[in-house]
């Protein structure tokens, strides 16, 4: 039964004529003490973006003490040889000014972001916290403590529990990646104040860091800015440090986290793959997005917008870590939620997606309005300095070149149909993929061994 | 705690950025005010820095147009109005605003129901075509089948924020303690399942020939644009539709300026840690007061330099997270939401005694000119941000005109901000943030959920 409406209809409009668009080129240069500089103009950007990369990996950490890195990258706004934790914090503010701060894979990103007018104070600070970082005992201890009193949500959580599981089952044992990122209850408790220096003075000197900084230049001497601020930071030469590889264990299977009660099952299904030094990276791309990039992706298509099993689940690739000689390692993986009942039929449905996507393949037609919205979108996506400073800092950390991004776009305009089904049905093959569901195992475990999608095991939520 | 939105799908991108300070604090901006014949107010913003153009629409209804036993409702069609209209076919506005290299998506509050395209500047034209279409004619499209299939999703969707995650139902429970029962804002945009599965397709139709009219709405463009062009399109797309007054007056909002008593809920819940969490009754927005408010509450709460962090992180080490937020609201009164995490095995009443402490000692105190320049500067920092892209203008100046009905305040926001005295925030500390004046809301974890107890919730649903 509808419904006539009255008004006065008229054709689809036409597209008018593109403006052209390109990702910035940054210009790239060096610091007298070593430390590498990507700058880049942004006219109207007047809150500028600074990105701050530190390679001080996480496999980096002594044994046993993984967080040390995390510990160190939060410490590093809590005072200095001019300022105490409550003054640095409050002369940040005063700038208008936020620090993000965190430790990756790949080494520890500190994310300023500022008013172009207080560019120089702000980073002025955040020189001090390099140059001169207080690691005050009494202020380490409270952030250990609080970094202990914060696993307990993290596990509460189920996207993050899932994501803690899924690296445990991946990886050996032995691998950093297996291990949470900021650590577990036990290796957190052991890291002091000498721990965290002792990392510090290892691991971090300028030669081996980058400082990327977007916005609008107009009126700041930026040279003479960054010499007077990063530029007194000083540190011995950068010593090369090899990048382990990334090896994993993608037999298909199925873990259960119980979670008794839950309304909801969390699933993250994951192995991994090639990373952006493979030349399949942009079909890999492709592929994924036309797979679960959006909700009328194949995915969402059924489990949402034909079964209503779930308010969204999308297939991402992920860069783990990369090394310059191309043997890194992204991964590669599907989530969302989907309604406990409902469980069995949903990864019921979703296998089904993947195996008739590896038999019939993408269409053209999928295929082009998948690369229309991912080379289209990046003006937007890239309006603001953040983002533009967050993607190339990406870039170095990942051993590519300054102009990656920019190519990207044009790898992804030459990408066929073929080459972007033969890369995601690589990406999510179905038997080799680790199913992770965070749910109620009472309600479920039947449900999904019926399936035949691997072995069922259920360990507890902890 | 931040007050959860409530949109037509996950992770679509949102951009919040930058402006130059100059342009967006002062009459740099500029934005040109028109009217349709049929009511539908027009508000044009151009920036030509990116070529890229924000649509967004506005239209006056939100939860508290809702009434009893159909909660959820508005949002529930704001949904709906994703799944077709005259000339749309199925998921077309999507399919097609993503093809065009465009990001869409829309959002459900108390007070206002917005829709949101960000375009490459050449496919402006058809962002407004779609938005016509379905302003005009969505009821030729809507039917049985995406009433049902949206039920589900929304039900999926309130589970993965509400209910399957701790604290996740802390946002209802304390709206609906902070406003009391039969008042508009007593509950929340996402609504109860029951009334989810209560509504009828007919509700929806209803919804739409009272609430979705020209008259009844703001259409903003902003960006890389012609204003002459943009208001030709938008005449012709939308001038057709008719206009119509059968819209009820929203039940009145209005309460006394103070609560006079405390309202308390404890909730035994499987959580990882002891909450405290508070709403304060606050000045509505638009007024200088509620600008006051916000200064007041950034001192208190806002940020790493705030009283609250300092004395509960910092100092005391009871909490591991500690901070306070604004909820504006221009139709009843703003609420300051206060959220404490506990660490360790802290009681409640400890963090208590220590908040209230800070508040009565600002209310006699005031704040420090160092912390009024602080909260001004990072206030101002937001507001760059808000301004600073395209989609983000384009919202603030919608929500100006339909919340207060001159989008040109939304450009002059920051100077208020920036304009109020120390005094003032002293003053209204004072009169509002008092133990009389508030709800609280205490979680007590208990133990993993056993099996009976999920048993009995269930025969009491029934």
């Amino acid at each position: 039964m509808t419904e006539l409406a009255t008004m006065e209809f008229h054709p689809q409009p036409q597209a008018g004529e593109p403006r052209p668009w390109a990702f910035p080129a940054p210009e790239r240069g060096a610091l007298g003490n070593g430390l590498t500089v990507l700058r880049c103009d942004r006219p109207g950007q007047q809150v500028v973006a600074v990105e701050l990369f530190l390679r001080a990996p996480l496999d980096a950490e002594p044994a046993g003490l993984d967080g040390v890195a995390t510990i160190m990258a939060r410490a590093f706004s809590e005072g200095t040889d001019k300022h105490s934790a409550e003054e640095f914090a409050a002369e940040l503010e005063r700038c208008g000014a936020t620090l993000d701060a965190h430790a990756d894979h790949p080494g520890v990103r500190l994310s300023l972001e500022v008013p172009a007018s207080r560019l120089a104070k702000a980073l002025g600070l955040v020189a001090d916290a390099l140059r001169a970082p207080a690691f005050a005992d009494s202020e380490i201890e409270r952030l250990v403590r609080n970094r202990l009193d914060e696993i307990p949500h993290e596990l509460a959580n189920p996207s993050r529990r899932a994501a803690k599981e899924l690296s445990r089952e991946l990886f050996p044992a032995d691998s950093r990646m297996s291990r949470p990122r900021q650590g577990t209850e036990e290796t957190v408790a052991g890291i002091d104040s000498a721990a965290v220096r002792a990392f510090y003075e290892k691991h971090v000197r300028p030669a081996t860091a980058t400082a990327v900084v977007v916005g609008d230049f107009t009126g700041v001497d930026l040279d003479a800015l960054l010499d007077d601020t990063l530029g007194s930071w000083t540190g011995s030469a950068a010593e090369p440090r090899p990048v382990p590889p990334v090896t994993s264990d993608d037999t298909g299977r199925v873990v259960i986290v119980d979670r008794p009660g839950s309304v909801q099952t969390q699933l993250l299904i994951g192995r991994t793959g090639p990373d952006r030094h493979d030349s399949v990276w942009p079909a890999q791309v492709l592929g994924t997005y036309c797979l679960g990039g959006t909700l009328t992706s194949r995915l969402d298509r059924v489990l949402r917008e034909e079964k209503g099993y779930t308010y969204g689940v999308r297939a991402f690739g992920q860069v783990l870590r990369s090394a310059p000689d191309g043997t890194g390692a992204a991964m590669l993986a599907i989530s969302g939620s989907v309604d406990t009942p409902n469980t069995g039929p949903a990864l019921d449905d979703l296998w089904k997606v993947l195996r008739t996507l590896a038999e019939g393949g993408l269409t053209d037609a999928e295929r082009d309005v998948a690369v229309q919205n991912l080379v289209g979108v990046a003006p937007l996506k890239y309006e603001t300095a953040a983002a533009v400073a967050s993607t190339l800092a990406d870039q170095v950390e990942q051993y590519l070149p300054d102009d990656y991004q920019a190519t990207l776009y044009q790898r992804l305009v030459t990408t066929g149909t073929v080459e972007a089904t033969a890369a995601v049905v690589n990406a999510f093959p179905v038997d080799r993929l680790v199913t992770v569901l965070v749910g109620d195992a009472a309600q479920i475990k039947g449900p999904v061994e019926a399936l035949g999608i691997g072995e069922v095991t259920v360990v507890s939520a902890e | 705690m931040i007050p959860p939105k409530f949109s037509a799908i996950e992770g679509t991108y949102m951009p919040m950025g930058h402006t130059a300070t100059a342009e967006a604090g002062s009459g740099g901006l500029t934005a040109t005010e028109h009217r349709l014949a049929n009511g539908l107010r027009v508000v044009l913003s151009e920036d030509h820095l990116t070529p890229v153009a924000a649509v967004c629409l506005w239209y006056d209804v939100g939860s508290r147009h809702e009434v009893k036993g159909r909660t959820g409702l508005a949002h529930l069609f704001e949904h709906l109005m994703f799944q077709g209209s005259a000339q749309v076919k199925g998921n077309g506005h999507f399919e097609l605003v993503q093809g065009a290299g465009g990001s869409l998506n829309g959002t459900t509050s108390f007070e206002r129901t917005n829709y949101f395209e960000t375009m490459p500047a050449h496919q402006l034209e058809l962002a407004l075509w779609l938005e016509a279409d379905r302003m005009g004619s969505l009821l030729a499209a809507l039917d049985d089948e995406s009433m049902e299939n949206q039920r589900d999703v929304v039900k999926n969707e309130r589970r993965q924020r509400y209910d399957n995650v701790p604290y996740g139902t802390a946002f209802e429970k304390l709206t609906a303690l902070a406003y009391p029962e039969g008042h508009p804002y007593h509950h929340t945009p996402i609504g109860s399942m029951a009334d989810l599965d209560a509504a009828t397709l007919e509700d929806a139709r209803a919804f739409f020939r009272t609430y979705y009219a020209p008259n009844n709405a703001v259409l903003s463009v902003v960006g890389d644009i012609d204003p002459e062009q943009t208001l030709a399109w938008i005449e012709k797309y939308f001038g057709s539709i008719a206009s119509h007054d059968g819209k009820p007056a929203p039940r009145d909002g209005s309460l006394p300026e103070v609560m006079g008593e405390q309202v308390r809920e404890v909730v035994e819940e499987e959580v990882p840690a002891r909450a405290l969490m508070a709403a304060y009754r606050l000045p509505h927005d638009g007024t200088r007061a509620c600008d006051a408010a916000d200064l007041a509450l950034t001192v208190l709460g806002g940020g790493e330099s705030s009283r609250l962090y300092n004395r509960l992180v910092r100092r005391d080490r009871t909490a591991v997270a500690a901070g306070f937020g604004l909820l504006r609201l221009a139709g009843a009164p703003s609420l300051g939401w206060l959220d404490v995490k506990t660490s360790g095995d802290v009681e409640v009443p400890v963090i208590e005694a220590a908040i209230d402490e800070e508040l009565a000692r600002f209310a006699e105190e005031g704040p420090t000119a160092e912390e009024m320049e602080r909260a001004q500067a990072q206030l101002e920092r937001e507001w760059l941000d808000r301004l600073g892209t395209v989609a983000g203008r384009a919202d603030e100046l919608c929500r100006y005109a339909v919340l207060f009905g001159d989008p040109q305040l939304a450009l002059t926001a920051v100077q208020r901000v920036l304009e109020v005295t120390a005094e003032e925030v002293q003053e209204v500390a004072k009169a509002r943030l008092r133990p009389d004046n508030r709800a609280v809301l205490v979680y007590e974890p208990t133990a993993p959920a056993a099996d009976d107890a999920t048993d009995e919730n269930e025969e009491a649903a029934k």
